[in-house]
């Protein structure tokens, strides 16, 4: 594996997709800012929570369907006229979108932690459910990258960036019924439960389990361009 | 032994609709080889094995030493590379792709990128969307001349150009490789391209290598006979005749391996040479495929 290009093609997919991640970044921010100073009312929250998840769903369609656009663009050659294998190039492509969205994951989740921690208006017991929430966006948002880079077809990433965005409204009902969630939800005090854990390691081997089919799927392809 | 740069050997490769068979081809370093064939003759597909795109599905292919496509990595390091589909990222200027390539190739030679930007009259501040098509395959030319590479692959970079941009990017294209020596395997359905700036010449149709030799020898050894032929006189049997066109009385020979003896021959046999003419890359081109896919050459 070629480190050095590697990195120098994920630092050329951040420097396209930059002016994207500093302004989902300042929505981000201002969003949160506008639910912070809401005093708690539900209209503001439910649009805030809106605008954040489209926000993070939206700019991980955009990022992960990068190797789907590269073919579409016809700048594929371009890059794979440099001394790469397709492996790498794969590697370069998830490791590279993941790493940009995760930054601004990070920064919003770190954001909405933040905010519910600093204003009075939301008990503190939301905390696990915001993470497993947000680790959920991951989850889709790794499946997209990862039916990307395998089928790379348009149709298909954007109709499960579609199903995605809504299974995550089931997935969120469904949560929030659970009685390891539910219970202390609405509790002042931040409660970390077996259920919470539970969820969110199955969240992860979620991730690792698509990511892992997807470098696999792509080492047994013959013809790239 | 002569040094290659390009070894195909027995290369085959399907498709539902298409099959690439047996290509052999050899490509001595130093040479310039034009590769001609029509659309979907399988131009593209030998080029995306040529640098480890498509694997081949039998046959070995080695490409500055290394056996492709396992070794693609190590030989695209000294490979420049520009086809007709290829384009650059648009919202970037050519300064970030010049600083994004030479970043990646040691060999980067910034004083001759100057020179090329100089020659091919193109800003490096100027975003790639806002070039036109003519610059944008200039560019795509700097990006791959000023990393020095010892092999040149270029898949029809002249495809969609208007006549004034194909005749200049041609003529810069010729001014550069008149610079140094350089290995250039160059693909194109443009007989005229191929014919200024190649050495060696190798058809393609159909998926098979239908013909392959030094330009020179290629031009000398096609010739039409033009011949007044008298009433009860037969045609000469010549080796190499792959057309015969005109009329009975006035026969046009088309011959593939044409010798001055031949000329003679006609002239023993009762007709008139009335001339020899020579032929373009383009009318050879086209009367190889028709006879090959008649069945007149085997």
């Amino acid at each position: 594996m070629n480190i050095s290009i590697v990195a120098r093609l994920i630092w050329k997919d951040w420097y396209l997709n930059r002016g994207l991640f500093v302004g989902s970044i300042l929505l981000g921010l201002l969003t949160l800012g506008a639910v912070a100073t809401a005093k708690g009312a539900f209209l503001p929250l439910i649009l805030g929570v809106i605008v954040l998840a489209t926000i993070l769903i939206g700019m991980g369609a955009v990022l992960m369907s990068s190797m789907v656009n590269e073919r579409r663009q016809q700048t594929l050659p371009f890059v794979m006229s440099l001394p790469i294998s397709y492996l790498e190039y794969t590697v370069s492509k998830l490791a590279g979108s993941l790493f940009i969205f995760f930054v601004l994951w990070l920064a919003l989740l770190l954001g909405m932690i933040v905010t519910i921690l600093l204003t009075p208006w939301f008990p503190h017991g939301l905390i696990p459910f915001v993470i497993i929430m947000s680790v959920e966006i991951l989850v889709t948002t790794c499946l997209i990258a990862a039916v990307s880079v395998t089928t790379e077809s348009q149709g298909w990433t954007i109709g499960v960036t579609q199903v995605g965005g809504l299974a995550l409204n089931a997935v969120g009902f469904s949560i929030v019924r659970l009685p390891g969630i539910r219970d202390s939800i609405s509790g002042s005090a931040v409660h970390w439960t077996s259920t919470a854990t539970v969820l969110l390691l199955a969240e992860f081997a979620v991730i690792a389990l698509m990511l892992g089919t997807a470098f696999f799927v792509q080492s047994r392809k013959r013809d790239f361009v | 032994m002569t040094d290659l740069s390009v070894q195909f050997t027995g290369v085959t490769k399907t498709y539902p609709h298409f099959t690439l068979s047996d290509v052999d081809l050899k490509l001595p370093t130093g040479s310039i080889m034009g590769f001609v064939g029509a659309n979907g003759a399988g131009k593209s597909t030998t080029i995306r094995i040529l640098m480890g795109l498509v694997h081949q599905d039998r046959g070995a292919v080695e490409v500055l030493g290394h056996a492709m496509p396992s070794q693609q990595a190590a030989a695209k390091r000294d490979i420049g590379f520009v086809s007709e589909d290829m384009r650059l990222y648009g919202p970037a200027t050519l300064a970030w792709h010049m600083e994004f390539i030479r970043s990646i190739y040691p060999q980067w030679d910034a004083l001759y990128a100057q020179d090329l930007l100089r020659r091919f009259d193109l800003k490096p501040a100027q975003k790639i969307k806002g070039l036109s098509h003519g610059q944008r395959v200039k560019a795509a030319l700097l990006l791959a001349l000023a990393r020095r590479p010892r092999l040149l692959v270029l898949d029809e970079p002249t495809t969609g150009l208007d006549p004034v941009a194909r005749c200049e990017v041609l003529g810069e294209l010729m001014a550069v490789l008149a610079d140094e020596e350089r290995t250039i395997f160059f693909s194109s359905q443009n007989t005229l391209d191929v014919e200024q700036i190649s050495d060696q010449i190798t058809f393609i149709d159909r998926g098979r290598i239908i013909d392959s030799a030094d330009k020179e020898i290629f031009l000398d050894r096609w010739r039409r006979l033009r011949l007044v032929l008298p009433p009860d006189t037969t045609l000469p049997r010549l080796p190499g005749i792959v057309q015969v066109g005109g009329s009975s009385r006035l026969p046009v020979l088309t011959i593939s391996r044409f010798d001055p003896a031949m000329v003679a021959a006609c002239q023993e046999a009762g007709a008139s040479v009335q001339a020899v003419d020579s032929m373009t890359l383009e009318e050879i081109f086209i009367v190889n495929v028709q006879s090959r896919r008649e069945g007149a050459i085997a």
